[in-house]
């Protein structure tokens, strides 16, 4: 329940409820103020005294029953009747035509009534506005007559009186509620639009790691919990991100390991080997001794080639690519292979070309283990053909290093295998860096093309 | 004679190598572990060092060692062949080899230290001449005479013998004698390579000491 009362929904409710109890409430004081009025009038009008028809009879009852008007008696009528209808106005002309006594008469009356003057009076009130009654004095009617005005809204129903005097206080306070309402949820839309932008910016910005920081929880509404879920995110993220890079490090560590305690046997296998082959041995034990070494060669090449494509398969292997001469690198690697194939007796034919885009995004190390790994296989597999070419192909579409040799083609390897998981390793890397590559291989050698497409250059800048 | 600082914990191995490389005239301290090293440390002249060893690892040892002596050539001799530990090893150490190692290869490497740190006073004989390598004083022994080299010349002998038997692309010739970045198509080197010749070949037509590989740069070979 107390987590509710700090909720957004509640707070919105309370607004809502707040708008309808103050409009209700504005009806209520309107009503209550219309039900006084009304109560007031009412009892009047029970008394028959707010009816025209009651106070024509009347008035000219009471003007029949005057008798030696004089101006005492007549005011003395009057004050009597200002009592009951304190709106009214009263006056009187006398036999001679003589305005005799006025009482709050606003208009301004002649002083002497002639016949003429009188029937134009008579005609303008008859049934108009103020509700006017003429009487005559006395049953003789002949000392002149007696006028009683009222105004007729003063017999409107008592809502409409209402209406009329409250009014415009009312319509301003029922603006005045609309627009406090639409203030008051404007206010508080704002706040919550204020508080989201805020969080959305506090979510795109990044920590070192590359993972979002955590946010300031302020509140304990929903949008709090947004906050306190999203820190709860950003917390598995990173303790997933710390054992992602343990097991890595772990996996790193198992892969060195292992690789140690592979290599270390075959180290002490060459060391007895070496050892041997200073002894005394026949031609017969000599070749032996050769294809033994041979073959540590070519397990520790088996197990640097499958712990590489562990690594590449799992997207282990470290990879930071960068802006590379080519030509210099290629040159640079076979510097290194030379000696390797001059003492097998190979023919070298390097010829590189100038390239115009001779900078290619690579991974130095991969792209060593590229050539290294097509080297070797020459050497193992290809030596029948005494021949490895390094040359560049520069076409209108690609550049690319192509690596000869005059082996007997890749189905009719030596018989040494092992070439297959080289390539893989190959085809990985190459992919990797966005370049292409391609084997062409029959009978009479293979040919690898590494490619690298050409950036489209604007001929019309 | 030169002398070899080893730290080996295996007995086979380390014996093994002890023995071929005495029997190559080197004279060698065989430790099983990093704990004595700093006693040998001023007398020796190479240290090869391997990387899984009992107590303080070869990444440690060669760090603290290399710190004390700058000019100790190292080389860092491992059974761990991932890129992360060679990058690591080759931060301090001038070489990384990786087990299972051929002893031509390791004496090749030790060789290529030594002189590149010039720890050996050798004599080098290339062809007709003879190279005194701590003065580079050339001889030609068929006539007798010294010869004498510009600044140039020498630096960029001194460059290939440094290198001997190494090939070198005219990238790294030119950046390592002259210290800027190489621009293709800059005739300098060649230039330089031709005088050079003509002071030391017996037949500057037919070099024999200076080799041209062809697509790929020059080799000084022994």
């Amino acid at each position: 329940m107390k987590k509710f009362f700090r909720s957004l929904l509640a707070k919105y409710m309370l607004i809502i409820l707040m708008a309808l109890v103050l409009i209700q409430g504005a009806y209520l004081l309107i009503a209550w103020f219309a039900l006084i009025g009304q109560n007031a009038l009412e009892e009047r009008l029970e008394q028959d005294t707010l009816n025209p028809q009651t106070i024509e009879k009347q008035w000219h009852k009471e003007a029949k029953l005057l008798e030696n008007t004089s101006i005492e008696t007549i005011e003395k009528h009057f004050s009597k009747w200002k009592q009951l209808y304190p709106d009214a106005s009263m006056f009187w002309v006398n036999e001679h035509g003589h305005l005799a006594q006025q009482l709050d008469v606003k208009a301004k009356l002649p002083t002497k009534w002639d016949s003429t003057y009188t029937a134009k009076f008579i005609k303008e009130r008859y049934n108009g506005d103020p509700f006017t009654v003429i009487s005559f004095i006395g049953k003789e009617e002949n000392q002149g007559f007696i006028v009683f005005e009222m105004e007729r809204s003063i017999f409107n129903p008592p809502l409409i009186q209402v209406y009329e005097k409250y009014g415009n206080i009312l319509l301003f306070g029922v603006v005045f509620i609309i627009f406090s309402f639409i203030l008051v949820s404007f206010l508080f839309f704002r706040g919550i639009r204020k508080r989201l932008v805020q969080l959305q910016d506090a979510m795109s910005i990044r920590d070192v790691d590359g993972l979002p920081i955590q946010v300031n929880m302020k509140k304990q509404d929903e949008i709090g919990q947004l906050e306190q879920n999203f820190n709860q995110m950003v917390e598995e993220l990173r303790s997933s991100r710390i054992r992602e890079q343990k097991e890595e490090q772990l996996r790193r560590e198992l892969i060195a390991n292992l690789s140690h305690d592979l290599r270390t046997p075959l180290t002490k296998i060459r060391a007895q080997t070496y050892s041997l082959a200073k002894e005394g041995l026949t031609i017969e034990g000599k070749q032996h001794l050769k294809t033994m070494e041979a073959s540590i060669t070519n397990i520790d090449r088996l197990i640097e080639n499958l712990m590489s494509y562990t690594l590449l398969m799992s997207k282990k292997y470290k990879f930071e690519p960068k802006e590379m001469d080519i030509q210099r690198f290629v040159r640079e690697s076979i510097a290194t292979w030379y000696p390797v194939f001059e003492k097998e007796g190979f023919e070298i034919d390097v010829a590189l070309e100038k390239m115009e885009q001779k900078y290619w995004l690579i991974d130095p190390i991969w792209f060593e283990r590229i050539l290294d790994n097509l080297f070797q296989n020459i050497i193992r597999h290809a030596k029948s053909g005494l021949y490895v070419g390094v040359k560049s192909e520069v076409t209108s579409e690609y550049d690319a290093i192509v690596v000869t040799d005059h082996g007997k083609g890749m189905k009719n390897e030596s018989s040494e295998k092992g070439a297959r998981i080289g390539l893989s390793i190959v085809d990985l890397m190459v992919k990797n860096m966005q370049l292409d590559w391609e084997i062409e291989s029959d009978t009479n050698g293979t040919t690898i093309k590494i490619k690298r497409i050409k950036d489209v250059i604007d001929v019309n800048p | 004679m030169v002398h070899i600082l080893y730290i080996e914990d295996e007995k086979e191995i380390g014996s093994w190598v002890k023995k071929d490389l005495t029997e190559r005239g080197y004279q060698i301290t065989w430790l099983e572990s990093g704990e004595n090293a700093e006693n040998y440390l001023n007398t020796a002249d190479m240290l090869i060092l391997d990387v899984m060893l009992p107590g303080l690892d070869g990444f440690s040892l060669g760090k603290r060692l290399k710190k004390n002596r700058m000019d100790l050539p190292i080389i860092m001799l491992s059974a761990r062949t991932s890129v992360e530990d060679k990058v690591e090893g080759l931060s301090f150490a001038d070489d990384y080899l990786t087990k299972p190692f051929h002893p031509d290869e390791l004496a090749a490497r030790v060789e290529v230290l030594l002189r590149r740190f010039q720890k050996n006073d050798d004599t080098i004989e290339l062809q007709h001449l003879t190279i005194h390598t701590k003065d580079l004083q050339i001889k030609n022994r068929s006539t007798g005479q010294e010869i004498l080299l510009t600044g140039k010349q020498y630096h960029l002998l001194q460059y290939f013998l440094r290198h001997l038997n190494q090939i070198l692309t005219k990238e790294q010739l030119y950046e390592g004698v002259w210290g800027e970045p190489y621009l293709e198509g800059d005739k300098t080197l060649m230039v330089h390579i031709r005088y050079l010749r003509e002071k030391i070949e017996e037949n500057p037509a037919k070099p024999m000491i200076i080799e041209t590989i062809r697509g790929v740069g020059y080799r000084v070979k022994q």
